[in-house]
């Protein structure tokens, strides 16, 4: 038996988030050191906040360096990494969402900066922490077996229990890290019993080879273990009525950990979500079509009218990415290639929109305020014009209106499913999914502008004038998701002129590539 | 004992620790029922590994016990932050944030 090749160089991003998550720690605590020493004069905190910014700096070029070589493979398609490795795949999805996931990353840590320091707590182990997540999210796009699987899993999520409560002396934080952990917790337990089902019903844990089997009623043991699997993924992304710990969780935690929970942990669940669904489930898709229909809608709908009535701009936000969920889930449900381009598409162009959101949150409303009352945004227009600017954008991008990037996703997702509906006219269902999501789409638009609104037209809280200022990175990830909107609604195709790199493309190759 | 055997009983740890999450309020009683549902998931793997003769399920095992450890310590951590704040290990006294 001849031991599985390693390309070192395709699994390079990996190795150097891995050697950055390890390194980072012991970095700091030597880093503090030196300028103790050579700065006496700065007293203990402010060698801590000084440690914890050139942290920061240091982890954004690790993640940097690693999206450099993530797009690099991924501008090279011949080179499909270790098709027959056992345990991971580094196939064109796969590059795709760890470019997602590391854009995600660096653009948190970025706004990070500011925030930590407003709370006085910026220090090295939010970053080790936040490198550690990455490298799990990057492990689960690309996991070809179970094993590995919930590994990557466990490696992503078990960080962010952590940076959810990374906020020590504040209770909603500890709230949420609780919940989230417990929640997790159960999650990680249905899964990986699953996971024991599936390996008994097949005798192997490779995602392609579990393909080969039949999951039907003959096969129960098959059919409830791949069950448990797909809900305890759910549970990660976040789909209805596996949903209830998002708000609250979301809402706790710090608001740069809430958008990168947002972004780019769904989008990591969704990668593996799709590799589930296309290569383990792919030949019995017709099974699990009824539950995820089920699934999708209640995610819109539910998401949808819970955000309607919500006061805290956070909350609205958590339950506007069950919406979005929501959405992703269709093009799974609907399971052809052009459908699992167009949620990838839409992933990349959710990333941008949601998290744009919530570094405007991040920056604009101060921390006691901590829920992010719609209030405490009221008259922004006049005191922070470019955060009301750009959080104006998102909302919209989330609406869906034309000319947005979250337009285009929508549209392609649909498409996808109108498509399919018209190669089989039978399945009434396909069509109903399509009107729902256009319906929904529709009443998003109400609890969107709410934001717009108050922030144009109501004049500022008394006492509220004074507005804290983004900085240099914040204003920076600001203007990249305004950009990044804009580009891939208006052009999608045409981004290619600028770089090589056109996302629509690349999705489809992906997608194409996936089997 | 056949793999069966095995199966009924780790499906049953499976069911009272899925419960225990569920129903009991002492957050304690709660990380242990966790443990539980994936050690009901080990014990299935390892009798799976048998019935198969294949080695898979084992090493996966070996896995899960390491990311259990892992997961209860920053469990536990998170806890200890809590009762720092509150004097509570209480579920139901967890109602800051809610709709």
């Amino acid at each position: 038996m001849t031991p599985p090749v390693l390309d070192v160089g395709a699994i390079l991003p990996m190795i150097i988030v891995a050697a950055g998550a390890v390194l980072m720690p012991l970095f700091e605590v030597l880093l503090a050191r030196m300028i103790q020493q050579k700065r006496t004069w700065l007293s203990r905190p402010m060698t801590r906040e000084l440690a914890g910014t050139m942290m920061a700096f240091g982890t954004a070029l690790i993640l940097g360096t690693a999206l450099i070589f993530t797009l690099g493979g991924f501008l090279r398609p011949d080179r499909v990494f270790n098709a027959d490795h056992p345990l991971i795949r580094l196939d064109a999805m796969a590059l795709f969402l760890n470019a997602v996931v590391l854009l995600s990353a660096i653009m948190t840590v970025l706004i990070s900066i500011r925030y930590l320091a407003e709370l006085r707590n910026n220090r090295g182990e939010y970053y080790a922490l936040l490198l550690a997540s990455v490298l799990g999210m990057m492990l689960l796009t690309s996991a070809m077996d179970l094993l590995m699987l919930f590994l990557a899993l466990e490696l992503m999520t078990i960080p962010i229990y952590a940076l959810a409560g990374y906020q020590r002396s504040s209770l909603r934080s500890n709230e949420s890290a609780l919940k989230y952990f417990v929640i997790g917790s159960f999650a990680s337990g249905l899964l990986l019993y699953g996971t024991a089902l599936l390996y008994g019903a097949t005798g192997t844990l490779a995602l392609d080879l579990i393909g080969q089997a039949r999951f039907d009623q003959e096969n129960p043991v098959a059919l409830v273990g791949a069950g448990l699997l797909v809900i305890g993924l759910v549970f990660k992304v976040g789909g209805v009525p596996f949903h209830q710990w998002a708000p609250d969780v979301y809402e706790g935690a710090p608001t740069s950990v809430t958008g990168f929970m947002a972004t780019a942990v769904k989008v990591a669940a969704f990668g593996a979500l799709i590799r589930v669904m296309a290569v383990a489930l792919g030949p019995s898709q017709d099974q699990f079509y009824v539950p995820l229909w089920v699934i999708a809608v209640l995610s819109m709908t539910v998401g949808n009218v819970m955000a309607l009535i919500q006061r805290s701009v956070k909350r609205m936000l958590a339950y506007s990415s069950i919406a979005h969920a929501g959405y992703a889930m269709v093009g799974i449900c609907v399971g052809t290639d052009e459908a699992y381009a167009a949620v990838l598409f839409y992933l990349l162009v959710y990333t941008f929109m949601s998290l744009g959101a919530f570094a405007v949150l991040a920056m604009a409303t101060r921390e006691r305020t901590q829920s992010g009352e719609i209030g405490d945004l009221a008259g922004l227009h006049a005191t922070r014009p470019f955060f009301a600017a750009v959080m104006a954008i998102c909302m919209f991008a989330l609406a869906g209106i034309p000319g947005t990037g979250g337009f285009m996703g929508k549209f392609k997702l649909f498409e996808a499913t109108i498509a399919r509906w018209s190669a089989t006219p039978a399945d009434q269902g396909l069509l109903w999914l399509a009107v729902i999501g256009v319906l929904n789409s529709a009443v998003s638009l109400y609890y969107y502008l709410r934001v717009p609104v108050a922030m144009y037209m109501e004049d500022p809280r008394a006492g509220e004038t004074e507005q804290p200022g983004s900085g240099f990175f914040g204003w920076l990830v600001l203007a990249t998701c305004a950009a990044a909107i804009f580009l891939l609604g208006l052009m999608p195709q045409d981004l290619g002129l600028f770089w090589n790199l056109d996302p629509l493309a690349g999705a489809a190759a992906a997608a194409d590539a996936l089997r | 004992m056949g793999t069966f055997e095995y199966q009924v009983v780790a499906g049953l740890l499976f069911l009272i620790g899925a419960a225990g999450v569920l129903i009991r309020r002492n957050l304690i009683v709660v990380f242990m029922s966790i443990e539980m549902m994936l050690n009901a998931a080990n014990l299935s793997l390892v009798a799976f590994s048998r019935q198969w003769g294949n080695l898979d399920g084992q090493v996966l095992v070996f896995m899960v016990i390491v990311v259990a450890a892992v997961e209860v310590a920053v469990g536990l951590a998170i806890l200890i932050s809590l009762i720092r704040n509150r004097d509570s290990v209480n579920v139901e006294d967890a109602t800051l944030l809610k709709w």
